[in-house]
């Protein structure tokens, strides 16, 4: 091919010209890149002989006879080193050009100190170095996709969990708080340390076996207190606390396990200070019917709450009647009072509140009492409620009357599609009361009624509608147009299958 | 715990589906319409299937919590039952050691009364049979709730196993779970990949066929185009051959023409420099000229410019001395007007010394006056005093006081001052309204008015002259005057027609008044009888009239009585006329107006002068005053006094005489009464006694000689 070959030709008479050895006239080159590597090692070959030219050799010609220009580093690079040596005292990211900034980024430690990097560098590419360095499984997801946000989520909480109230000192974690303001959006503590109680271990062993000895020490089992921290978060979300210990083993104490009463009051006076935050979950921690009602009161009107989870504890119909006024002051779209001790009457009052709610999306009443008494309270709020779409009654002792509520209530309802009836006692004529409700329902997508004594063949036929509805909203949710020709051809096939 | 038993089945059953479909419209069809359609139905059945594969091994992991779940609610059930039980069992226990333990405090309030040691200590070994039976109890049933706790305690220890187990459980469905889940998606990954990968080949495969025919075509065309061209220069090199003979051909006639042309415009060549040469050296010349031209018009430039600037600075001092000599002119202005003013305010200063001089002069002359004529008439009443003497003791005739008016005038002599008009009209609107309450004053107050007109016709005339001329006000006067009383009103109005009509001054009135009245008795005379040729002659009338009236009005002061019985005379002649202003009327108004107007412009200007001369007092009658003062006493009279006196003179003589002679007689009375007292004394003294002859004796000798 000539056309590459002219402006090579043309660099050769140059050579040529230049230099009277008779090895690069020799070499006919035939591509770019291969001229090059010639002409570099002409340059070495000619080192030892200085021919005529020397000026024009001096320019190249090292003493060292190892050096080559590719070696030498640039002064760009050289900055940028130096740069990151001293980056710890002098911290210089923003004056720099984009393409250095990253170079920076690239080359840092990722254990400098976090007074120096937090405000300054934004890069999620050095955020992921640090986490990997610091653990070894990160959950991007939980933390909203941004790396540096999970570093100082995890950071966070990995210092109040090791906080030991009266022991270390405050100043750590208030310390943080200046730096990781503007991106800690969630805290998940699933463990709190109670003050040291190790000084007379041999009075704590003498009186392990008597639980009741352990709340005349109240006062000291105070936990840490969240309500400044979280007054300093301007960006805060969601709060996820258990107020116990992890892996206590067999050094388990009932006193481990104790959220006190003024631990709630500090904590309601948190939550109700922080109008930023939308999810609050408080699980495990023994939360009582008094303590609920005073963390539910504080919740009041709240401006931002959509999320309240106060599972795995002892709350009662009282605490479950103030949940149910709380549902009708706020836009709380989202109820989990799973496993507590909630009875009819609680089920009930919290019924007469979901009646007119508009917010309230899901409901999850799992492992309570509520007996029929309550679920057919529920399944009469069902029939005017317009907005839940989810409804957990899992073992609830329900049985048939509340089934021949709910059958009314699916033909009725447009909006629920997750009903859990799962271990309650509803019986195979529950079940196809059921069925025959489920056979005018076009919503309805998930319908639990494993362990629930329904006959296998109505469950089977509901599993049968939920299929017909399922396709149905996928087909709604996808473009018809496209697949209108395979989900002809699957209409046939279901029933076959 | 119970897994779905149908799931086993439903996944062999989607097998066979699977398998049945694939046997549908086969992919290895020719018709590509049928290709595609198995592969998305094969797409579609494998989504089916990943779904249902998802929902069964959810449903597998969840089992596992609903197990638990249901395994919860029994255990609670059962702790409640177990609570139940055990707070029974607790409360049984309790009321029976209660009754014990009464029966055995019953039993010692019996011990108190017991007296007898042995009773007493049966009854003691009893309590504690009694009591060790309760402890035992208690112990039994405390070491029951220990067991209790020890198998709970066990049961938590299998609970957790349980938990860890179900958690593993848990793990490993999951996990498979997730495998299961990754499996298919990366069978369907590969499904799909190998679906591309084989209608890429056939797209290929079909593009290479197509573009080998297309490039077959191609080579088929290209020949054929080859061909042609080579025709077609074999065409274009015969047809150049031809032409370029004839382009030979044409280019030597060419030549030949063009050559021939060349010498005629080289015949023209030079003619055209021949007549060049001529011109340039016309134009050299001209040139010449020019440039001479040009230099002498420089010089009478330069000279010029000279001149301009010599003007320019003449120009320049011109204005500097202009502008010089408008300061100095308007510091010499300034100056003068100083000096006018301070001049104008030394001559009004002046004017007011004047004027205060005039008056005092005036006052000075009225002393003066006055005392001489003070003097004057004390000597003229000496001298008439002297008369009244000689008349009534010397000559013994009646004697009569002279009287002249001179001597009853105090002052200088003044002449009337003439009144303005309004003045006058003021008087005359105030009496006439007067006139009614009091008539016998106002025709002794009105003096003024000329004989003819009395006061009443005045106003009549007056107010008819207001009434007709209001055209003569201003609009605006007569709007200010509304709110005024009628009299002030008329007063007004009227002399703002006098002041339109020129009337000025006292006389100008009554002319008018007059003129009215003339009017009216010519029109009475001559009823048809023209007006202006009847008018003219009546201002010079008036004008004479008015000189005599004005001689009569000095002469008023002198004779008041002689005035007022003439003016009564008058005013019962007018009284007749007095009706007469009725008749003008209203509309002859204007006509008598117009034609006084006229007739009173020539007497005004000859008026002007006498007004100025009446500034300065009129003393020609000073003199004959004065001279009359000094002959009161006529000359015949004073001839009387001279022979009276020269009478009297000789008279004097002889008085005079005789006085002497008088005086001599008594002169020698005193000597002789002398003489006798100086005998008598001589007599009567002692010397003569002693004497031999007192004179005494002497004296009465001597007396009787005398």
């Amino acid at each position: 091919s000539p056309a590459p070959g002219l402006p090579v030709m043309s660099m050769q008479e140059t050579l040529t010209t230049a230099s009277t050895s008779p090895q690069a006239a020799g070499q006919p080159p035939s591509s770019g890149s291969k001229f090059t590597k010639s002409f570099s090692a002409t340059w070495k070959s000619r080192g030892p002989n200085k021919g005529p030219n020397v000026r024009l050799m001096r320019r190249i010609i090292a003493e060292d006879a190892e050096w080559s220009l590719a070696i030498v580093p640039l002064l760009t690079d050289l900055c940028i080193r130096h740069i990151v040596k001293n980056f710890r005292n002098n911290p210089i990211l923003k004056q720099l050009l984009p393409e250095h900034q990253q170079k920076v980024l690239r080359q840092l430690p990722p254990d400098l100190p976090l007074a120096v990097t937090a405000n300054l560098i934004d890069d999620e590419n050095y955020w992921h170095r640090c986490c990997e360095q610091r653990w070894p499984v990160c959950h991007l997801d939980c933390h909203g996709g941004s790396w540096k946000r999970l570093f100082f989520e995890r950071h966070l909480e990995n210092l109040i969990k090791h906080f030991i109230p009266d022991s270390t000192d405050p100043a750590v974690i208030l310390d943080l708080l200046p730096l990781c303001r503007n991106y800690v959006r969630r805290i998940r503590v699933d463990q709190f340390l109670p003050p040291v109680q190790l000084r007379p271990p041999p009075h704590n062993g003498d009186q392990s076996d008597s639980g009741s000895e352990g709340e005349t020490e109240e006062p000291s089992m105070d936990h840490y207190r969240l309500g400044e921290l979280v007054a300093g978060l301007s960006q805060l979300e969601e709060l996820d606390l258990v107020y116990g210990i992890k892996d206590c083993g067999m050094n388990f104490e009932w006193n481990l396990f104790l959220f006190t009463y003024r631990d709630c009051q500090s904590l309601a006076a948190t939550i109700k200070a922080c109008h930023t935050l939308k999810v609050f979950r408080l699980t495990r921690s023994k939360v009582d019917d008094n303590k609920a009602r005073i963390l539910i009161r504080s919740l009041l009107d709240h401006p931002a709450l959509e999320k309240l989870d106060l599972s795995h504890n002892c709350i009662g119909d009282r605490g479950a009647r103030a949940a149910a006024k709380l549902l009708s002051h706020s836009r709380l779209r989202v109820l989990n009072l799973a496993n507590n001790q909630v009875r009819a009457p609680g089920a009930q009052s919290l019924a007469h509140a979901l009646a007119h709610n508009t917010n309230l999306l899901s409901l999850n009443l799992r492992l309570n009492c509520i007996e029929d008494e309550g679920g057919q309270a529920l399944a009469h709020a069902l029939q005017t409620n317009k907005c839940l779409t989810t409804l957990h009654l899992g073992g609830n002792e329900l049985s048939e009357p509340t089934a021949t509520l709910l059958s009314q209530v699916l033909s009725v309802n447009t909006t629920l599609t997750k009903i859990n009836l799962s271990c309650n006692h509803i019986g195979p004529d529950g079940g196809k009361q059921l069925l025959e409700g489920m056979s005018d329902n076009k919503t309805l997508l998930e319908f639990d009624l494993r362990l629930s004594d329904v006959a296998q063949e109505s469950e089977y036929l509901i599993g049968q509608a939920l299929c017909a509805n399922r396709e149905e909203a996928r087909q709604r949710a996808l473009n018809p147009s496209h697949f209108s020709a395979p989900l002809t051809a699957k209409g046939p096939e279901n029933p076959v299958g | 715990m119970n897994p779905p038993v149908p799931l086993g089945i439903l996944e062999d059953k989607e097998e066979e589906h699977l398998a049945t479909q694939v046997l549908g419209p086969s992919i290895n069809s020719d018709n590509p319409q049928e290709r595609i359609q198995a592969r998305r139905l094969r797409i579609a059945a494998r989504l089916e299937a990943r779904r249902r594969n998802w929902l069964y091994g959810t449903e597998l992991v969840t089992n596992i919590q609903v197990a638990t779940d249901i395994r919860e609610i029994h255990r609670r059930v059962e702790e409640e039952e177990l609570k139940r039980q055990r707070l029974e069992k607790l409360e049984n226990e309790v009321k029976t050691s209660q009754d014990k333990f009464d029966d055995i405090t019953a039993k010692w309030e019996e011990g108190i009364h017991k007296k007898i040691p042995q009773e007493l200590w049966e009854l003691l070994n009893s309590q504690q049979v009694h009591c060790a039976g309760l402890i035992e109890d208690k112990n039994k049933l405390i070491s029951e709730l220990q067991q209790e706790l020890k198998i709970k305690d066990d049961q938590y220890v299998k609970d957790l196993k349980k938990q860890s187990e179900d958690i593993c459980v848990l793990l490993e469905r999951m996990e498979e779970q997730v495998k299961t889940v990754m499996r298919t998606f990366r069978q369907e990954l590969n499904h799909i990949e190998k679906a591309f990968e084989v209608e890429r080949q056939e797209l290929l495969s079909s593009n290479k066929k197509k573009w080998e025919r297309a490039l077959q075509a191609h080579n088929a065309k290209e020949l054929e185009y080859l061909m042609n061209r080579l025709k077609k220069v074999e065409d274009y090199e015969k047809q150049l051959s031809k032409q370029r003979i004839w382009d030979f051909e044409e280019y030597n006639m060419i030549k030949i023409k063009l050559e021939q042309d060349v010498q005629i415009l080289e015949q023209q060549l030079q003619q055209m420099k021949a007549t060049y040469q001529l011109n340039q050296e016309k134009l050299e010349y001209n040139f010449q000229v020019l440039k001479k031209r040009d230099e002498e018009s420089t010089m009478i430039k330069s000279q010029q410019k000279r001149k301009m600037n010599r003007l320019h600075d003449v120009l320049n001092n011109m204005r500097s001395k202009y502008a010089k000599q408008i300061k100095q002119f308007q510091e010499e202005n300034q100056s003068l007007t100083s000096d006018y003013k301070r001049l104008v305010i030394q001559f009004k200063e002046l004017q007011k010394a004047m004027r205060h001089f005039v008056i005092i002069d005036e006052e000075k002359f009225r002393d003066f006056w006055v005392m001489n004529e003070e003097e004057a008439k004390g000597l003229i009443s000496r001298a008439f005093d002297v008369d009244r003497i000689i008349h009534t003791q010397h000559l013994g005739l009646p004697w009569t006081a002279p009287d002249f008016w001179f001597l009853k005038n105090v002052g200088p002599l003044f002449q009337q001052q003439q009144k303005s008009a309004t003045q006058i009209l003021e008087e005359v609107l105030m009496q006439t309204e007067e006139e009614g309450s009091e008539a016998d004053q106002e025709l002794e107050s009105y003096l003024d008015l000329p004989k003819q007109v009395s006061a009443s016709t005045t106003r009549k005339i007056l107010m008819l002259l207001c009434d007709e001329s209001g055209f003569l006000i201003e609009s605006k006067l007569l709007s200010l005057l509304q709110p005024l009383e009628k009299s002030e009103c008329y007063l007004l109005r009227l002399d703002a027609i006098f002041s339109a009509l020129g009337v000025e001054s006292e006389d100008d009135l009554y002319k008018l008044v007059n003129f009215f009245l003339k009017y009216r008795a010519q029109h009475l005379s001559s009823q048809e009888g023209e007006m202006m040729p009847a008018l003219e002659p009546v201002p010079k009338g008036e004008e004479e009239e008015e000189k005599k009236e004005k001689e009569e009005e000095e002469e008023e002061e002198e004779d008041e009585e002689s005035l007022e019985e003439e003016e009564a005379g008058s005013l019962v002649e007018e009284e007749a006329a007095s009706t007469s202003p009725r008749l003008i009327h209203p509309n002859d108004v204007l006509k008598i107006l117009e034609a006084f107007v006229k007739g009173l412009k020539k007497p005004r200007d000859a008026r002007a002068p006498v007004k100025l001369q009446k500034a300065t007092r009129d003393n020609s009658k000073d003199s004959d005053y004065w001279k009359a003062l000094a002959t009161v006493i006529p000359r015949s009279r004073q001839n009387l006094w001279d022979g009276l006196y020269a009478a009297l003179e000789k008279y004097h003589l002889v008085l005079m005489r005789r006085a002497e002679l008088l005086l001599e007689c008594n002169t020698l009375e005193q000597q002789n009464t002398e003489l006798q007292q100086l005998l008598q004394k001589y007599l009567g003294s002692k010397i003569n006694s002693e004497l031999q002859v007192p004179p005494t004796q002497v004296l009465p000798i001597s007396t009787k000689s005398n």
